[in-house]
């Protein structure tokens, strides 16, 4: 079944709000096991676990070195060398913080790599949404790629004309300068183009505006997101009224 | 360059109220969320998980940067409109790629810095906001940040409203100031959300911090205050660089830049670096395209 864009959105969202307010591990495991087995299901995996490696390896590295090390508040001690103390409490924190987002974190990646772009742009600008939010979307998620090999082909063509990056602080600056300037004023004067056509075909005016692409919104999908929504704020406001409940 | 439009009504003065209005609750909501985080002190941060605190802490800012968009986006003309998406690809792009190495910098606030001093403060608070929320389809741990790339934004187009975008050397230290308020925003979301901060070399010095005993808020605290008035002083100078370095018609294109002379003219630009520039930074007349 094909889910509407905001559907998914919705359901990836709670999930991280319900996640981060239930703060127990076992909830933190579970969702990260669903969303790593729908991923696998669904085919995004191969293409979501590099993203999820980039960000998680550095986070979940820099949170076990900080509170597995150094924990002062920690009181039953397992080694110790010199200022640094590993506490079964730091690393318990540490373990805590991790699941939590590590969830968060696998359920929106989820969500951004199996929600289609055009989708999402047409439900938003039909929802009435400002349409000025959904070009912003669009553009830069097309954009993208397109930077990249740019910027490649810049570094080509500059040390053809003998760009070579050494030395200080001072020759990185210059090395910088001679990178991000043209491509920097190759992306400022296609905006300037882009400004003018879409002014010209009224982009800039306010108005009703119609679409030729129809996103299905099945019934059974538009009741299900009030649901999310409350589930949501329902676990914020348990949360808020307990806040030392759980674990 | 948008001339109003003869067939369709004009926005009225109720119209601008609400959003003025909702600037205003955007600001509040971020101004409030931060005081009640650093009154309340919350304590139960290492004691266990703190997620009330960060449950606070992410509606808090998020629903401020949201009204924030909601309020400028519709307003910017379209020839900040389309450069916004360029801001966003120049953080994600060079954000993306110090954020995880071994410098204790993020340098992710290049375009909004650029947009903030070419468009003016709105402009910049509503890139800033705008660049978390699409940068988290990729790396949703920036999207709690948010309010403090707004900020960043804000700041950058005040300093380049007064003037420190006229001389070189006040760029840095426009930026250095910038650092302390965005990271003094910011430390509250790295503790109460994350635990610690996203990067290795920024958790290498919040750990320095809490070998000598310091609380996490407040370990977190210094090392933002080491890290990012350093980074958005680096940031703050390549887009001296940068911006010395746009065609003067380029520059026209932007009604702010003009209005308030945000760029010096002829012969004050000799402190720009290979002074490669100077010809093209040539005399800036004002009220040339307003």
């Amino acid at each position: 079944m094909r889910l509407h864009p905001f559907t998914s959105l919705t359901a990836a969202g709670s999930t991280a709000v319900i996640t981060t307010a239930a703060a127990s591990l076992p909830l933190s495991l579970t969702v990260i096991a669903g969303a790593a087995f729908l991923a696998a299901a669904g085919g995004a995996g191969r293409r979501m676990a590099p993203a999820a490696a980039g960000i998680l390896v550095p986070l979940v590295l820099s949170l076990f070195i900080l509170h597995g090390l150094f924990f002062p508040e920690g009181t039953s001690v397992l080694a110790q060398w010199g200022p640094a103390r590993v506490t079964a409490e730091g690393l318990r924190f540490a373990l805590e913080r991790t699941a939590q987002l590590s969830a968060s974190v696998l359920v929106l990646l989820l969500c951004s790599f199996t929600i289609s772009v055009p989708d999402l742009v047409a439900a938003l600008s039909a929802r009435g949404v400002h349409a000025r939010f959904a070009f912003v979307l669009a553009s830069t998620l097309t954009l993208l790629p397109a930077i990249s090999t740019r910027l490649a082909r810049i570094r080509q063509a500059q040390e053809a004309r003998g760009l070579v990056i050494t030395g200080g602080v001072f020759r990185r600056l210059a090395a910088f300068r001679w990178q991000a300037i043209p491509l920097v004023l190759s992306l400022v004067e296609e905006a300037g183009t882009r400004a003018a056509a879409l002014e010209a075909r009224g982009f800039g005016n306010s108005g009703a505006r119609t679409s030729y692409r129809e996103v299905p919104d099945p019934p059974l999908q538009r009741r299900l997101r009030p649901v999310l929504l409350l589930a949501a704020a329902a676990a914020i406001a348990v949360r808020l009224w307990q806040p030392t409940a759980g674990a | 360059m948008s001339s109003p439009s003869l067939t369709l009504e004009s926005p009225t003065p109720a119209a601008a109220r609400k959003r003025r209005l909702l600037e205003i609750l955007g600001a509040l909501a971020i101004a409030g969320t931060y005081i009640y985080l650093v009154l309340n002190q919350p304590a139960d941060i290492t004691g266990g998980p703190g997620s009330a605190s960060a449950l606070i802490a992410l509606s808090g800012f998020l629903a401020g940067a949201v009204l924030l968009i909601v309020a400028v986006l519709p307003t910017l003309p379209v020839s900040t409109l389309v450069l916004i998406p360029v801001a966003l690809v120049l953080n994600i792009v060079l954000g993306q790629f110090v954020g995880s190495t071994l410098v204790p910098f993020y340098l992710d606030a290049i375009g909004t810095v650029l947009i903030a001093v070419l468009a003016g403060p709105a402009a910049g608070a509503a890139t800033g906001a705008l660049s978390s929320i699409v940068w988290s389809f990729f790396n949703p741990t920036v999207l709690p940040f948010a309010a403090g790339a707004a900020l960043i934004g804000c700041v950058a187009g005040l300093a380049a409203r007064y003037g420190l975008f006229r001389r070189f050397y006040l760029a840095p230290v426009a930026g250095f100031l910038a650092g302390i308020i965005g990271g003094v925003v910011s430390a509250p979301i790295a503790a109460f959300v994350f635990g610690g901060t996203s990067g290795l070399a920024t958790g290498a010095i919040v750990s320095a911090f809490r070998s000598m005993g310091d609380t996490l808020l407040a370990a977190i605290t210094k090392q933002a205050l080491i890290s990012d008035p350093m980074d958005k002083a680096i940031v703050f100078t390549l887009v001296a660089v940068l911006v010395y370095a746009l065609p003067r018609r380029t520059r026209q294109q932007f009604p702010f830049v003009g209005r308030h002379r945000v760029l010096a003219g002829a012969g004050q630009s000799k402190g720009l670096p290979a002074g490669r520039t100077t010809v093209r930074s040539t005399v800036h007349s004002t009220g040339q395209d307003s």
